[in-house]
Parts: C-alpha cells; structure tokens; sequence
C-alpha cells in the first residue's frame, strides 16, 4: 500500500504542500493546497485530497440513488432525491421511445409519493440530473421504512466490502437499500428487526468517525462471539480508505439481493 | 461621538472588569439544531445567538436562482426578549442592513460557483443581544457554515476594536458601543489572511486606526482558535491533532 497522509482539519486548513495534484474538496492557493471542508485528509503520489464529515448530497454521473416522485410534467417525471438539484426521469426511460403522452397513461406507472431506486444517467452540473431505472433490479420500492443519513456517512455504513451493512442484515433479518444520496430503504418480515436495524444505522451514522465500529454494532446486536472477528481495529481509516468503486459495487449487491424491488418493464 | 463619562478606572478595568486587550468568554457549541444542515450557538460575555444554515437547496421563487453560481441570503433577526426593552418582531433599518453585511462577510468566504442554480440560507437569531452581536453572528453563522458541509475557501472570524477613553479596546461591549468613542467591527479570513467586513462607528486618527485595526485582527484570531476548537471537538471528539 502506497503511503498515505491523513490529518483532521477544517476549512482553511493546510491539506498539503508543494507539487500535489488538488483533487477532491481542496483548492489550490499558491504553494499549498487548502481544504474545503470539515474531514479527513489523504495525501499520496497521486494528489491530496478531503473526505468530508458532513456536508449534502451533490449528485455524480453513474450514482445509484433512491428518490422520492414528486410530480410529473408530460414527459418526465420529477424526482426529489435529497440533492439541491430536482433529478428528473423521462417517460420514454419507462415506456421505450415509441412513448406517446397522448396514449400512455404516466400516472399508471409512478404516481406522487412513489419512492424509486435509480441511477443518475447524466449530471453535468449545467442542468438538473436525469435518471434511470433501465438496470438489474431498480424502480419502484414497495415496501419498507425510509430513513434518512447524511450522505457522507454512507461508505461507513456499507462498511469494507460490504461488511457492516451485511452484519446488520443478518442480526436484524432485513433487507436494507441504500442509496448514495443518503436515502435508506429498511424492509423486513417483523417490526423488531426493522427497529433494530434502524438503531444500528443511526449509531453508525452519529459515530461514523471512531475507531472499532463494527465490533461494537456486532455487540449491539447480539451477533454471537465467535462471529466477531479481530478484523476490526483500523476501522477509522477503513472508512477513508473506502474507494468510490467498491461502495458502488456493495450497493449493486445490497440492490441486488432486494428481493421486494419490481422492474416496471416486467410489471407491464 | 462625545464620551460623557469614563468607560476604563484607575486600575484599568473596563465597565465589565475586563482589562482593554481581553475578550469577553466565548462559547460555541456546533450541531444545536437537528433540522437545520448545520447550526451554532455561541456565547460572546452576554450575548446568546444562534445561528442556523439551510442548504444549498432548491431557490424559491426560481427567478432569483443564479445559473453559474449559489445566492446566499441571511437574515439577521433579534428575538423580542433580546433587548431591556421590547423590541419589535418586524424587521428593522437595521437589522436589514446588518443582514446585507453580514451577507457579503461571508460570501468572499464560500466557494459558489459549487453551487450553481442553488440558495444557501443563513439564519442569525439573536436571543440575547450586548453589544457586538453582528461579529459574533458572522462568527457563529461561519461555524454553522462549515458544519453544513459547504465548501469554503476559510473559515470568518470577526470581531470589533474601539475606542474608549481615547485608548483603544478589544471587543467593544454595549456600553461601550453606546457610550464610547469609536466602534471598529472587523471580519477576517484568519488563514488566507483577508478582512471580509470593516466598518467604523466613531472618529479615529490615522494611527488610532492602524491601532485598532490590528487590535481588532489580533481578536479575530483568538476566537478563530475558539471557533476551530468548538469544530474539532463535535466532529472528532477527543482524538484531536495528527493521525498517520
């Protein structure tokens, strides 16, 4: 593993100096490079950057989010995905390109209320985000509790590789959706088991930061000692080493092994 | 302005017992409020403000969005109960153009170009107001600021100098203010080391005012560490400083 640099600091901070590359929640000013934000640092070969602490969800082309519909114009669907952008998802994504508005019934499909997993398809900051639901398991969510997270808390809440959030799917046998943009989808067959991983996921979210985490939310949840693995003690930067890949991955998985999830192209 | 009796005794203490380059005890606790995307309160001697930020978020009505860039608008606002008499829930002349400069304090600060086609609200309540509430407010507001997570370029602490007894003080308290000679308010980017608000209340010789000025900078710096402290504490507890 390449050497890596990690301090906390809040805006105005020094990142880094000399010839880095300022990559993400840092900017240049003369000879060093400063953050933006509240977070921890990283700087390597490749450049210094921030993992920010806090902070709304600013959408990214390819992000998979879970969004609430909140109206539809004749051709689109407006979306609220918890962004200060309202993402927008056009009919033909649903109906194919032969959609007409004046034969097919939009309300028929997504109506007010509906709360959908989808990929952002394009973002360019210019315009406001279209979505997709046109991948394996994405539309309509049926079912569950929503919750809401700060969306910088989500690479600890997936966890490394995926570990805490399938340690508080099998303590709490639920099945739980996550979306990039901080939205949470819990479902489950008792009400228990929903409350308790809706508790999990809030202590992970208040003590996202700290050292040992999952050990302690195994502990929480009563997972039996011999399932509690040694694994744990670099949780801290575990989470700054979370690389935007892998959580995408862990979330396809998650997707995935929804089982609730209707495809509206099947449904039709 | 005319001072008619004297603000500083013989053992050079202030109306408050302050000695003329301290500070009265500052306080800010980060995150007060659960519905706000970040918030403070601080305690500035007497004053009690909070400070809440919403955003960036969708602008309404969509006419004021900027399409390259964020609006930021904030209101300043004392709370009825602030001030020994009633004051009046309306906005006043005052608050109003306290809001403004408040406004553009801060706005040198934040990075709104990220934003574009979105608003950042900023909201400055005073619940108890004693003389120097719009620096503490900018202090406060940049606190709630970084809490939101909104990219800024440094973090602004303000403070003000004046002049009492023709000496000149460190954080002008309201009798001070009211009483005093000159009243010097000061916003500074303490890192990229620029002043973001300078206004001045009062007359002041040339010197009086290089005086003031760094005397008002040299505050600004105190409560910056206060500012930073309150920070690191809610966001990283006790594990402060270097981690490798």
């Amino acid at each position: 593993m390449q050497d890596v640099k990690r301090k906390y600091v809040i805006p105005g901070d020094i990142v880094a100096e000399g010839n880095l590359r300022a990559l993400v929640n840092v900017f240049r000013n003369g000879n060093s490079i400063v953050a933006t934000r509240i977070g921890i640092t990283e700087s390597n070969n490749e450049g210094a950057k921030v993992i920010p602490l806090s902070g709304i969800y600013f959408p990214r082309a390819n992000d998979i989010v879970i969004g609430k519909i909140q109206d539809h114009s004749s051709l689109s669907w407006s979306v609220d995905i918890n962004s200060s952008f309202a993402a927008h998802l056009p009919a033909q994504d649903i109906f194919g390109r032969d959609f007409s508005p004046a034969h097919d019934d939009m309300g028929r499909q997504l109506s007010t209320g509906d709360v959908i997993v989808a990929r952002i398809a394009i973002f360019d900051r210019t315009r406001d985000p279209i979505l997709t639901i046109q991948d394996k398991d994405m539309g309509k969510i049926p079912t569950g509790e929503l919750i809401k997270i700060s969306p910088t808390r989500v690479p600890r809440l997936i966890g490394k590789r995926g570990a805490m959030i399938q340690t508080i799917e099998h303590a709490s046998s639920t099945r739980i959706t996550i979306g990039q943009n901080g939205i949470i989808v819990v479902s489950g067959k008792d009400k228990e088991g929903i409350t308790l991983a809706i508790n999990a996921i809030h202590i992970v979210e208040a003590e996202a930061h700290t050292s040992n985490l999952t050990q302690r939310i195994k502990q929480l949840l009563n997972v039996p000692e011999s399932e509690i693995e040694g694994d744990d003690d670099s949780q801290t930067s575990n989470e700054a080493n979370e690389t935007l890949s892998s959580d995408e991955k862990s979330i396809s998985n998650n997707i995935n092994s929804e089982m609730g999830v209707v495809n509206p192209n099947g449904s039709k | 302005m005319v001072q008619s009796r004297s603000l500083i005794d013989e053992k050079g203490k202030r109306s408050d017992g302050r000695i003329i380059d301290e500070l009265r005890q500052i306080k800010i606790n980060v995150g007060i409020i659960r519905n706000a995307d970040g918030s403070a309160l601080i305690e500035f001697g007497k004053n009690k403000i909070i400070a809440a930020v919403y955003g960036p978020r969708e602008v309404h009505p969509k006419h004021m969005a900027l399409s390259d860039r964020c609006v930021v608008r904030c209101r300043y606002h004392m709370s009825p109960f602030s001030t020994d008499t009633r004051k009046s829930p309306a906005p006043s002349r005052r608050e109003t153009e306290i809001s403004k400069v408040i406004r553009e304090s801060l706005e040198p600060a934040l990075i709104l170009e990220d934003y574009p086609r979105a608003a950042i609200d900023v909201f400055i309540e005073v619940l108890q107001a004693d003389g120097g509430s719009r620096c503490a407010g900018i202090t406060a507001a940049s606190v709630a600021l970084a809490d939101a997570g909104i990219n800024m370029r440094d973090m602004v602490s303000a403070c003000a100098a004046g002049k009492v007894d023709d000496k000149i003080v460190i954080d002008i308290n309201d009798t001070e203010d009211k009483e005093g000679g000159a009243d010097m308010p000061v916003a500074f980017m303490p890192n990229l080391k620029k002043i973001t608000l300078l206004q001045l209340d009062g007359e002041l010789t040339p010197d009086q005012f290089n005086t003031c000025l760094d005397e008002a900078i040299r505050g600004c710096m105190k409560v910056y560490e206060i500012q930073r402290s309150s920070l690191m504490e809610k966001y990283f507890g006790d594990e402060k400083g270097l981690k490798e």
